[in-house]
């Protein structure tokens, strides 16, 4: 009994000095202190990211702090804390959480070449408030034994008789099927993308549920025959540690919709400096570097992403999808869609 | 006759006012003190209540509200059912009887406790996976394969009933143990048969501290995001982190929250009303424990058995198929820094165990020493943190806790101290969230224990002229004592698996295991997850051995 006492004053006592360390790192002290740091919040969880860190800060000796959370709580911490926020950096997974950032005004307008010269207009904010640093296309996965490709032709196409009971779509919680939707609204309008979306929900397989990955495995399987997911996971299925994931992405073809008209859905995975940032410059920096040629070297490489710098080839696995035409839709308009698409979904009854 | 209605009224009302002033002492000023103090993010958004719900509550009623009213109840009826049989069943038996491995089946029995439900949950989804564990094994053993799809509610059910039934096993058990006693033999003396005597005098008697475990198990039941939502099932809290996040109406969210919690009174106020039925106290407390029978080899052979599935569904499959995952991914993720990070959160986590415990404590105790009844009523409010999502507490303590540090900024600013925030960011404002989210956690087997601890003996004392503190020490905690570090252990195992509030709480480069293990899984990464879950499993574990050795003791 002692020694438990007396190991959790030793703990105490330990956390508590290490607490004294930590007031001591606020944005206010870091500013004047010599050591340069950058402030990043970011829903980017990937290991590969952990790299890239470690090349910035060796390159530049600027020291990246990372907060780590969903684009969402980021959002909704950044906005609590105002002209106090430590955050220099918010990188987000998708074109909307960030316009919706900009529409809260926690962003604020970059001055840059690099970026503006690397970056496709459509890829970034039309006020340089955000910046796109890698694509993903949202593709169909389809049951290659039992599904021509010549079969399928767009999006739009899914809702057809012939795909009933065939369809598996992640929920729509999902920030990604939000933002197919809200291209869709964009593109089509209001009344085609209910109707889209109750054709969908007609067609699935079985409710929605499960991952990405998940929806590749039961179309494997032989739940159904077409997957709505996004092309890096099939990347990363491919490079699977686990033999029966590499086999069930074997089994799949990748088809690219809407090839013949608009092109197919993309998304960025971007980043936006934030407008109370304490170390602005560092930030600016750090986005330059994110779309340097070796950072997007990384991207691409370790995570099956499409590199936003056209100079950089895509790896391998990605080549071998060959080429597509894009959607250059304004990826603005993911976000100002996104309220709506959310409430279209409920109506339709996508759970 | 009206006016002498008036009269007594009014005579009634000066009556009960006095009473009141007489009966109020600085314990009860106390009390309220600490409930305020631990109520404060609740209370700040009962008050945004008042702000009305966002425009499309309207929306949410009509399309989504009977699904997440339905799934809820559903999760509460099938949950309760099975979490009884489990925890029940496996406590009377491992206090009854002696058998074969009884001593380690003992701990394992709490071990599910030490891994996330939503871990548990992509364990499980794994196994009945295509190309999954099961499949893999049939294979090899040449059998067909028959998928069972689990990720629906029946199958939510399930995995939440096996993640958390040792809520129940471990209450019970200790009642079991240290209460039990001198009535059993009461009924061994008087010839009731073995059965009997279990379902109409143990299972009674110890329905208190059976319901109490229960009431924290729903409560984690209708907590569960991470478990739900890749489950596809729609709760009250998946509709709340849609309603905040995908429709950024916080408003909404907090209406749904209000919402859940008229669930959580409902049923916290039925463990009231049934406990109160119930109301006896011994004052053997603790001072004979069971003896254990021992059946013939075959039954010995048959309780081994019973006893052993809600380990393996618990623990050991779960368990299994991350050990397989982390074969597959360790090289990728394992590193020195794991170790780090497994330090920090053991520390984290003990610490704010402790801080919560003492808070319980004080509560408890404060309540206990006022002579106000209604108090203690009140205290009771300071527990209700625990129905309520992390998210929304994090975001509770968030909005007041900034507001104090940028007016404390400012004042300093005055005196021309440049200043950053105090609070919000830094541990303080992460502890104070745990012991605000896991109060109930540590309150409840405190409460069960010093309820069965006969007022007479404190009470002697104080009549001796000792103190409410020195009475307290001397010999109340003493006899509370296993309630007391049961409670500072469920609450460090609570903590370890916590995730929204740490992930909105936290400090810079604070990492805990669980954030750790979200980040792969939030990305599909569920294999690359299983090391980060493994760790918060054996660093868990070492606390929950320490319980049972505590228990044992006894």
């Amino acid at each position: 009994m002692k020694k438990l006492l007396v190991a959790v004053a030793f703990l105490t006592l330990m956390t508590a000095c290490k607490n004294e360390n930590k007031n001591k790192v606020n944005p206010a002290e870091d500013q004047s202190a010599k050591d340069q740091v950058v402030n990043v919040y970011t829903h980017r969880h990937y290991e590969p990211d952990q790299d890239i860190f470690k090349m910035f800060e060796d390159k530049t000796g600027i020291k990246v702090k990372v907060v780590n959370a969903s684009a969402d709580e980021l959002i909704q911490k950044m906005k609590m804390e105002g002209k106090q926020s430590p955050a220099d950096v918010l990188i987000t997974v998708d074109a909307g959480r960030l316009s919706r950032a900009k529409d809260q005004d926690l962003l604020q307008s970059i001055d840059s070449d690099i970026l503006e010269t690397s970056i496709p207009a459509h890829l970034r904010d039309k006020d340089n408030q955000w910046f796109g640093l890698t694509k993903r296309a949202r593709i169909i996965a389809y049951a290659k034994d039992r599904v021509k490709p010549e079969e399928l032709s767009t999006y739009e196409d899914l809702v057809a008789k012939k795909w009933k009971g065939k369809i598996l779509v992640r929920a729509s919680s999902n920030i990604y099927n939000q933002s197919l939707l809200a291209s869709i609204i964009a593109n089509d309008g209001d009344e085609a993308a209910k109707k889209w979306a109750e054709g969908i929900v007609a067609n699935m397989a079985r409710a929605p549920k499960g991952s990405d990955r998940d929806q590749v495995k039961a179309v494997v399987a032989g739940e159904g025959d077409l997957a709505i997911v996004n092309s890096y996971y099939i990347g990363k299925m491919l490079n699977s540690p686990d033999a029966e994931e590499v086999k069930a992405a074997q089994q799949v073809g990748l088809f690219f919709p809407n090839q013949n008209n608009r092109g197919t859905h993309i998304n960025v995975s971007g980043a936006g400096v934030a407008k109370h940032a304490p170390n602005k410059e560092n930030a600016v920096k750090f986005i330059e570097f994110l779309i340097s040629k070796e950072a997007q070297e990384v991207f691409t490489n370790a995570n099956y992403e499409y590199p936003i710098l056209e100079s950089v080839a895509p790896v391998q696995d990605i080549k071998d999808w060959g080429d597509f035409k894009e959607d250059d839709l304004g990826l603005n308009q993911l976000g100002e869609n996104n309220k709506k698409a959310v409430l279209i979904f409920d109506e339709a009854g996508w759970k | 006759m009206k006016q002498d209605g008036n009269k007594n009224e009014a005579f009634s009302l000066k009556t009960r006012f006095k009473r009141f002033k007489r009966d109020s002492n600085r314990w009860s000023v106390f009390t309220l003190a600490i409930v305020l103090f631990l109520a404060f993010p609740i209370l700040f958004i009962g008050i945004e209540l008042f702000a009305g719900p966002g425009d499309t509550w309207g929306h949410i009623a009509k399309f989504l509200l009977p699904e997440y009213i339905f799934n809820s109840l559903y999760l509460i009826v099938f949950c309760s059912i099975l979490v009884l049989i489990l925890g029940v069943s496996s406590a009377w038996l491992v206090s009854r009887f002696d058998f074969l491995f009884r001593k380690q089946i003992e701990w394992l029995l709490i071990l599910p406790l030490a891994i996330p439900s939503y871990i548990v949950g992509y364990a499980y989804a794994g196994i009945f996976d295509y190309g999954g564990s099961l499949e893999l094994l049939l294979r090899s053993l040449q059998l067909d394969f028959v998928r069972i799809d689990i990720m629906n509610r029946a199958g939510l059910a399930c995995v939440l009933s096996i993640s958390l039934f040792p809520y129940v096993y471990v209450s019970a058990r200790a009642f079991f143990l240290n209460q039990a006693n001198n009535l059993l033999e009461a009924s061994k003396m008087l010839g009731v048969s073995e059965v009997k005597t279990f379902f109409k005098l143990m299972l009674p008697i110890a329905r208190p501290a059976i319901v109490a475990g229960l009431v924290l198990v729903l409560m984690e039941v209708l907590n569960d995001y991470g478990a739900a939502s890749y489950y596809g099932v729609n709760t009250f809290t998946t509709g709340i982190f849609r309603s905040w996040f995908s429709l950024e109406e916080p408003e909404t969210a907090v209406y749904l929250s209000a919402l859940l919690i008229l669930i959580i009174f409902v049923l916290i106020l039925f463990e009231k009303w049934q406990v109160r039925k119930l109301k006896f106290t011994t004052a053997k407390t603790n001072s004979t424990q069971m003896q254990r029978k021992q059946p013939n080899t075959a039954i010995k052979w048959l309780i081994l058995a019973v006893v052993l599935v809600p380990v393996l569904l618990g623990f050991i499959l779960p368990v299994a198929q991350l050990l397989y995952w982390a074969v597959l991914t360790a090289s990728s993720v394992f590193d020195f820094q794991f170790l780090m990070i497994s330090l920090q959160s053991f520390a984290i986590a003990m610490i704010s165990a402790v801080i919560t415990v003492f808070f319980a404590l004080l509560l408890i105790y404060f309540a206990k020493w006022s002579s106000l009844s209604s108090i203690r009523s009140v205290a009771r409010i300071g527990i209700l943190g625990y129905a309520i999502p992390g998210a929304v507490i994090a975001i509770g303590i968030m909005i007041p806790t900034l507001a104090l540090d940028k007016w404390l900024i400012k004042m300093l600013g005055n005196f021309g101290v440049e200043a950053g925030l105090i609070i919000n960011g830094t541990m303080l404002a992460l502890f104070y969230a745990y012991a605000v989210r896991f109060l109930a956690v540590a309150y409840n087997p405190i409460d069960s224990t010093a309820l069965k601890v006969d007022n007479s003996i404190p009470d002697s004392s104080k009549v001796l002229g000792v103190g409410n503190l020195k009475t307290f020490f001397k010999i109340e905690f003493p006899l509370i004592k296993t309630g007391v570090f049961s409670a500072v252990i469920l609450v460090f195992i609570d903590v370890m698996k916590e995730l929204p509030l740490t992930l909105i709480l936290k400090p810079y480069h604070i990492d805990t295991l669980a954030v750790k293990a979200f980040e792969y899984a939030s990305d599909e990464m569920v294999m690359e997850a299983s090391i980060p879950s493994l760790f918060i499993i054996f660093t868990a574990m070492i606390p929950v051995i320490f319980l049972n050795k505590l228990l044992i003791k006894r």
